[in-house]
């Protein structure tokens, strides 16, 4: 018995297999050669768009006009944190991102719970009012934030400014939790419900706990559009000393004559935390998520 | 005695009725009505606890701005007055003004092509990017970079290259012997870069969207469809774009609001200039409000776009939802 299955493999590639496996090669070998085609123009098409990043790197790193240095220097990087308010300017920015990010989660994190787990009719009216709401233009409730925000004394604060970050992130970050909840199933809960869970016993501890990417994802779209806006930092930031990045490194342009070094030094400076984030954490990341959670909703 | 009440609560939820209990629901799961309406109504507290956060946020944020700014459109204010009533003197202003127009023209086309130029180099890529590659996963994460980047950053690189006569690509251009392009200077060009800095900025958007819908495409029907003898573009245009239309939709929904909304791409690249050439309706917006203290105005013309985006969000919401019934 033991030597009918042995000889069957070693029958087997001799007899009928050997056709289908000489096509095969000759196709992989097509195949290989166009794979380096394809490497070739996806490299090609890569460089080509990537030419501003690199240019921005690469200014950065250029020794200025009045310097001596030789070669790629760190000297306008450190110079601009010495010379401007960079560093308190990377502070806010940080303080307000990171906020933002945790307050959003935890905002939309409850609430796309309820949109995922509830079917009333007020459930899936509410949720139209987020896709309404996140697609009207900020610049409508800019204007009224600015007075309101006045009245309270969150003008020039990074407080106010946290607050309308976590506003309009919300939204979608609610649907993104929706999304992943969905894909959550019941039956986990219906478990924990039996072993005499509360239904928001069985939030935090079952689903909650299960949700690590589902929160990572909407974490990192929090954190980019936290960090990268420039709208509604410009209108509500006034002071020097409470700029976020963006404002600040737009502040250079105000001067009579551009320090690109600066400029350039400040912007890697700026692009380095959402590239660090998304090259550590790009696998929990999909925009599938936010697209198919307007479409399960 | 929560660990029945819950469940049943929930359960009943995800069967499609409401939380609440009592609106028409089956009459078989109304029996016992009194114990599990008690049940369920624990489940709508805990559901009211955890949407409140939300509904809050929205109230303030979304909500009463939109009421305020109803207020301010039919006023003759400023920042720091809402002055007086005027009605729809505002919207008549603003309506008969060229300058609104022309920026809502503008609008139109730098949507148009942002969402379908985005989309065009980004589904191209994603297509490119499903084949085997050598180190495909790099230029993946690569190819993100322009969306990833803060636009103030990547919009200074792109000042950099083209601002002046000597900049490095109108240099470029020279030594190829095509002339001196300027192009922040020249209107026409300056609308075309524009556009070209908001597809590269929003392309790996669509490429992203689009590798997670073609993902899910199974491969074997390409095979199968081989055998029948359909070319290439027979299985791009029969079977490719078919099972992922639904996706496309989505993300062309998405682009259209994100490029009506846009700020800082138009803003930072070239203030809207050069004679308002790339000025587009947010723009002229914040320009009033914020540079012509035209409070009135300003705010009637972000009403005006958030009422066409209501009307059409609205309108795109129920056909998302009547097609993913479908």
């Amino acid at each position: 018995m033991s030597a009918v299955l042995h000889a069957h493999p070693e029958s087997g590639p001799s007899l009928g297999v050997d056709g289908p496996d000489r096509a095969r090669r000759v196709l992989s070998e097509a195949g290989m050669r166009g794979r380096w085609w394809r490497f070739a123009l996806i490299l090609a098409i890569t460089a080509l768009v990537l030419v501003p990043i690199m240019v921005t790197v690469i200014l950065a790193l250029t020794p200025g006009p009045n310097s001596t240095a030789i070669g790629l220097t760190l000297e306008n990087i450190t110079g601009v944190f010495s010379r401007t308010l960079a560093a308190t300017w990377l502070q806010n920015s940080l303080v307000t991102t990171l906020s933002t990010v945790a307050v959003s989660v935890a905002v939309a994190a409850p609430a796309g719970y309820v949109l995922s787990r509830g079917r009333s009719k007020a459930v899936s009216g509410y949720s139209l009012l987020l896709f309404v709401m996140q697609s009207l233009p900020i610049i409508t409730s800019v204007v009224p934030l600015f007075i309101l925000f006045a009245g309270m004394g969150l003008v020039d604060n990074l407080l106010g400014l946290t607050i309308i970050y976590v506003g309009s992130t919300m939204t979608v970050a609610t649907w993104m939790m929706a999304a992943y909840f969905d894909s959550i199933p019941i039956s986990l809960e219906e478990a924990s419900w039996i072993d005499g869970c509360s239904v928001f016993g069985s939030f935090t501890k079952v689903v909650l706990r299960n949700s690590l990417p589902g929160v990572l994802s909407t974490a990192i779209f929090a954190f980019l559009l936290a960090w990268n806006d420039y709208l509604v930092a410009i209108v509500f930031l006034r002071s020097n000393e409470i700029f976020t990045l963006p404002v600040g490194v737009q502040s250079f342009f105000q001067q009579n004559v551009t320090d690109w070094s600066a400029v350039m030094a400040l912007a890697v400076v700026m692009m380095l935390p959402p590239i660090i984030v998304f090259a550590t954490l790009n696998k929990y990341f999909s925009v599938g998520g936010i697209g198919g959670s307007l479409a399960g909703r | 005695m929560s660990s029945t009440t819950a469940p049943s609560g929930l359960a009943r939820a995800r069967r499609g009725l409401a939380p609440g209990g009592s609106g028409g629901g089956p009459r078989k799961l109304n029996e016992g009505l009194n114990r599990k309406s008690k049940l369920s109504g624990q489940t709508s507290r805990t559901f009211f606890w955890l949407l409140l956060p939300s509904v809050v946020l929205l109230v303030l944020i979304h909500g009463y701005p939109l009421v305020y700014a109803g207020v301010q459109a039919t006023h003759d204010g400023s920042l720091i007055d809402t002055g007086n009533f005027v009605g729809v003197d505002n919207f008549a202003t603003v309506l008969s003004s060229p300058a609104f127009w022309k920026a809502a023209q503008f609008t139109l086309w730098f949507t148009i092509v942002g969402v379908f130029g985005s989309w065009a180099v980004g589904l191209g890529l994603a297509l490119l990017l499903r084949t085997k590659i050598p180190a495909g996963s790099t230029f993946k994460v690569l190819l993100l970079l322009p969306w990833v980047v803060p636009i103030v950053v990547s919009s200074t690189a792109w000042n950099w290259l083209v601002a002046t006569p000597d900049s490095l690509i109108p240099a470029l251009f020279r030594n190829l012997g095509l002339g001196t392009p300027l192009f922040l200077a020249d209107p026409n060009l300056a609308a075309v870069l524009v556009m070209v800095f908001k597809v590269w900025v929003s392309f790996p958007f669509m490429m992203m969207m689009t590798s997670a819908a073609l993902a899910s495409v199974d491969t074997t029907v390409y095979e199968a469809a081989s055998m029948d003898g359909a070319t290439k573009w027979q299985q791009f245009t029969q079977i490719t774009l078919p099972m992922i239309a639904r996706s496309t939709y989505i993300s062309w929904i998405l682009m259209t609001i994100f490029c009506v909304n846009d700020f800082p791409t138009i803003y930072l690249l070239n203030g809207g200039g050069p004679v308002d050439a790339t000025t587009s309706l947010v723009v002229l917006a914040y320009r009033k409000v914020f540079q012509d203290f035209q409070t009135g105005p300003g705010v009637a013309i972000a009403f005006l776009m958030t009422l066409t985006l209501v009307v059409v969000s609205v309108f795109l919401y129920r056909q998302i939802r009547k097609s993913s019934v479908e």
